[in-house]
């Protein structure tokens, strides 16, 4: 809506400019903020650049890049020169402040820094230095304050402008192809052109249009105006206008008029607002108009710097612009997406039916920090796993790095750093997106009795380790003893979840997945309803797969085949192997996981061999689930094998219950008696019996 | 060369002459747009090869949407009130007040050459009117309906994020895995319509066909036509 004054005139509407800050503006500061310039937070000049409007509908914009900050030297990139000729940019001096807190940002005296800016301009008008070098008219301001934690900027764009009092008013604006004579258009056009081609002009925003009286138009430096006087020639200030408005002329026509108006003496200007389409004038765009300004009171004086105008609306509000910029500056970021770009790819190029939601959100427990521990939560992390709680009482020893592939020099200093805290600080290294932790415990051992006096805390440590278990969606016992897995074992067992076991011998390994929790167990007498139900459905489970229960490690211990190398059993304290032999074991582990994950029956999934008839089974996207995979690199040989569940002392129905009711005391008895177990289960027995009645492996004994 | 020998890809000399051949092309047949502009890269000081490097470069490329002030868009630019007096930043009875806000999407787009794959990828990032850029779901909207689908389906194009190779920030890509691949294929059927031999020359042509319908950048017939040139 037009504007009148008192007289009725129109008042003159400036279409303000519009900023625009190329990402790569951001990145730049933050990096010389980062590298050179630290605390200090003195103006920094910059260069904007704008050009003219080449769009009906779209205003051209005043845009910073990264060119437009001084270049840092110790920055590292390869930023090739663009090579846009510089018709398309003129370049424009400005000043940036850049506080170092969002308190400074909102303390800065906005009123006076445009003051001091406007005053620049009125300088240069003065002195004629805008004569000579137009593009300063145009001088702008900018505040910042970049966030570099939160990798967020807040800025504020001015673009001053001297303000006429009583304002301009316009007389006949209209465009520029209804204002000149066919004649005329035709030769302003292509004095433009000339103008825009030219290297020594094309950067120039500000210039006259000379039009003779033959009507041949030539356009002319500003500091030729002297000579273009006479001659009947008509002449129009020109300038390049960002703005596609029809009805109104850009923002640099403000303080252009200043000039005009203070050098000249003029009281009504002819502009040209130019405008281009695909490179070359467009005269149909670009608008012709009559500026009438009353001089105010003092203008010639240089002293008295007039008021002025220009801070950018940011949506026609009185506020600050703010850009988030972490998703391509964070580091962290950055690394969370480029990692989980990788696991998609796999999904989409190989394997559309790979679960990797499912895969990433699984809480994963391991057991055992050495080897095979910091091997496994490599590899869990490969796969996307963020959740891993690492479990170990040790400290990392000299001997360790070399194995144990999250550890480094550092961590065995000073006696050594505690291995599970340590692979936690080593995995949120690799990827700071891992959401680990570390449990400095040892796990209670059946047949290692404790006093009295360390009762209390043993019983702690068995309850602290049954928290976990229940915490988390799978274990992985990678401790290096047997007696050290049975617990784990058990309470896997009692809260039924998905377990892997590796155990490593010379040059032989085992990895296998427990079976699935015993289904006879009694319920405490304070079960709550979903006991109930959720052992419904194990049955139900079970009897759809229409087998038996696989079994866990302990039951593998007593019916799997001894070891043919009878000297080389797994498991033996101070265990010494074959380096090669935990990275396979480990990487198999995890894989075997991966596979339970992606079994419709999970747990209860039915174990499938390697080259068995039932082929159907290649049906699952990962391949076959077996339930026990051993290897030895004296053959570099690997074969799968099942053991089904039997009467074992982790995971039979007859230990379950009884932990369940009795807790504490069954606790103290099997770690404090070593023969407890075996006689509970009848184990003792059954080693000398020689019926192996295999089916009853839920038989309760009695006592 | 035989085309039945070819394997769909092509070497850093001949994508600099594809590229001559595309950008001319495309400034004969699309006038609608502004040209491709060769971009050099200055050499690396480690790298010891004497070829030109360089990729095209098509950049603000705007996009009007529909004025509606969704909250996406609004919420990424205002944050906290600063608190200041409408005196201290007034403006003045000659500041034309801007009252539609139509939201514009920008998009600048680079072909470059990939040496580990040896075919063209198609980079491009898209930012709002005041230069804050575009999340990829705000992108996948801009795109005409018919390459969502193809985005979908095919697994030979999909939009992945990653740094780019000059300029060190994350820009997307159609990822370039299966491209050797279906480039061949284009090129046998054209071979049989023309002489056996690939007109390396217009391989980015052809490439640019495939993968501009993805990004909504149609090639006129009149590029494809010419074969001679």
């Amino acid at each position: 809506m037009a504007k009148q004054d008192q007289s009725g005139g129109y008042i003159l509407q400036f279409a303000p400019f519009q900023s625009f800050v190329d990402e790569g503006f951001w990145h730049r500061l933050s990096s010389l903020k980062l590298n050179k310039l630290g605390i200090d937070d003195s103006p920094i000049p910059v260069t904007g650049f704008y050009a003219p409007c080449s769009h009906s509908q779209v205003s051209n914009h005043f845009t910073l890049l990264s060119e437009s900050l001084p270049s840092n030297e110790s920055e590292q990139c390869s930023v090739p020169a663009i090579p846009r000729s510089n018709r398309n940019r003129c370049s424009v001096p400005g000043i940036l402040y850049n506080t170092n807190t969002l308190e400074a940002y909102h303390a800065l005296d906005k009123k006076s820094l445009l003051k001091e800016e406007a005053k620049k301009i009125w300088e240069d008008i003065h002195t004629g230095k805008a004569v000579e070098d137009s593009a300063v008219l145009s001088r702008f301001l900018l505040i910042s304050f970049a966030d570099l934690k939160k990798w967020s900027f807040q800025y504020w764009f001015a673009f001053p402008a001297l303000v006429f009092d009583p304002p301009a008013t316009v007389v006949g604006l209209k465009p520029a192809s209804q204002w000149f004579t066919l004649e005329e258009a035709d030769s302003v056009s292509a004095a433009c052109n000339d103008w825009r081609n030219s290297n020594l002009t094309a950067d120039i925003p500000f210039f006259l249009v000379c039009i003779a009286s033959n009507s041949h138009a030539t356009i002319r430096h500003l500091k030729d105006w002297e000579t273009c006087q006479g001659y009947g020639q008509k002449v129009l200030f020109g300038f390049y206008d960002p703005c596609h408005f029809p009805n109104n002329p850009g923002w640099p026509l403000r303080n252009f008029l200043a000039l005009i108006c203070s050098r000249w003496n003029l009281k009504t200007v002819h502009f040209l607002c130019y405008r281009e389409n695909r490179g070359f004038a467009d005269l149909g765009l670009s608008l012709v108009g009559e500026a009438v300004i009353t001089v105010p009171q003092g203008w010639r004086d240089l002293l008295r710097v007039p008021n002025a105008v220009g801070w950018e609306l940011n949506k026609g509000r009185h506020i600050s612009r703010v850009i988030n910029l972490a998703k391509s500056m964070d580091p962290t970021m950055l690394a969370i997406s480029a990692a989980d770009l990788n696991l998609k790819l796999m999904r989409w190029r190989a394997l559309p039916s790979l679960k990797l939601d499912k895969v990433s959100s699984t809480k994963c427990l391991l057991l055992g920090a050495g080897t095979l521990g910091c091997q496994v939560a490599r590899m869990l992390m490969a796969w996307g796993v963020r959740k891993i709680t690492l479990l170990d009482h040790g400290r990392v020893a000299m001997s360790n790095p070399v194995r144990q592939s999250l550890y480094t020099l550092d961590n065995c200093l000073n006696g050594g750093d505690f291995k599970a805290m340590a692979a936690v600080k080593s995995l949120k290294e690799i990827f700071p997106a891992m959401e680990a932790e570390g449990v400095v415990m040892a796990i209670p051992m059946p047949g290692h009795p404790v006093s009295s006096q360390e009762e209390e805390s043993m019983l702690e440590d068995c309850r602290r380790l049954h928290e976990l278990v229940d915490s988390h969606d799978a274990v992985f016992i990678l401790t290096d003893t047997k007696e050290s897995r049975w617990l784990p074992a058990l309470l896997c067992a009692n809260a039924n979840k998905i377990t892997i076991t590796a155990a490593l011998g010379f040059d032989s390994f085992l990895v296998m997945r427990h079976g699935p929790r015993p289904l006879n167990s009694t319920h405490d007498l304070k079960a709550e309803p979903e006991n109930a139900l959720s052992a419904d459905m194990d049955s139900l489970a079970m009897a759809d797969s229409g087998a038996e229960r696989l079994g866990c490690y302990f039951c593998s211990d007593v019916v799997a085949p001894t070891d043919s190398t009878a000297d080389r059993t797994l498991d033996q304290q101070c265990t010494v192997t074959r380096p090669g032999l935990a990275p396979i074991a480990s990487s198999l582990a995890v894989e075997l996981f991966v596979d339970i994950l992606h079994h419709p029956n999970g747990i209860f999934a039915d174990c499938e061999i390697a080259d068995s008839s039932n082929s159907g089974s290649s049906e699952q996207p990962l391949g076959i689930l077996p339930h026990q995979i051993r290897g030895s690199l004296h053959e570099f040989s690997q074969t799968t094998l099942v053991g089904h569940a039997s009467n074992c002392t982790a995971c039979c129905s007859t230990v379950v219950t009884e932990y369940r009711k009795r807790g504490k005391e069954f606790l103290l008895q099997a770690i404090n008696h070593p023969s407890y177990l075996e006689d509970l289960t009848g184990l003792t027995e059954f080693i000398y019996n020689e019926t192996d009645d295999n089916d009853d492996d839920d038989d309760f004994v009695k006592l | 060369m035989d085309v039945s020998c070819w394997d769909g890809t092509l070497s850093l000399n001949e994508f600099s002459r594809a590229a001559r051949t595309f950008a001319e092309k495309w400034k004969i047949g699309n006038s609608a747009f502004p040209p491709w502009l060769w971009v050099n890269v200055p050499k690396r000081p480690f790298v010891a090869s004497q070829q030109v490097d360089g990729f095209l470069s098509l950049e603000n490329i705007c996009l009007i949407r529909p004025s509606k002030v969704c909250g996406a868009e609004v919420s990424h630019l205002e944050e906290e009130e600063t608190g200041f007096s409408e005196k201290e930043v007034a403006i003045d009875d000659a500041t034309l007040v801007l009252s539609n806000h139509h939201e514009m999407h920008y998009y600048d787009f680079h072909i470059v050459y990939s040496a580990s794959y040896r075919v063209p990828v198609l980079y491009f990032r898209g930012y709002y009117s005041d230069g804050c850029p575009l999340q990829l779901n705000e992108i996948e909207k801009d795109l005409p309906a018919c390459s969502a689908k193809v985005l979908l389906e095919s697994k030979w194009t999909f939009i992945t994020q990653e740094e780019h190779p000059y300029l060190n920030r994350p820009w997307y890509k159609l990822h370039p895995c299966g491209t050797s691949e279906w480039m061949k294929l284009l090129f046998l059927g054209e071979a049989a319509l023309a002489e056996k031999r690939v007109a390396i020359e217009l391989y980015l042509v052809s490439w640019f066909s495939v993968v501009g319908q993805v990004i909504g950048l149609r090639i006129p017939i009149e590029m494809m036509n010419d074969r001679t040139n």
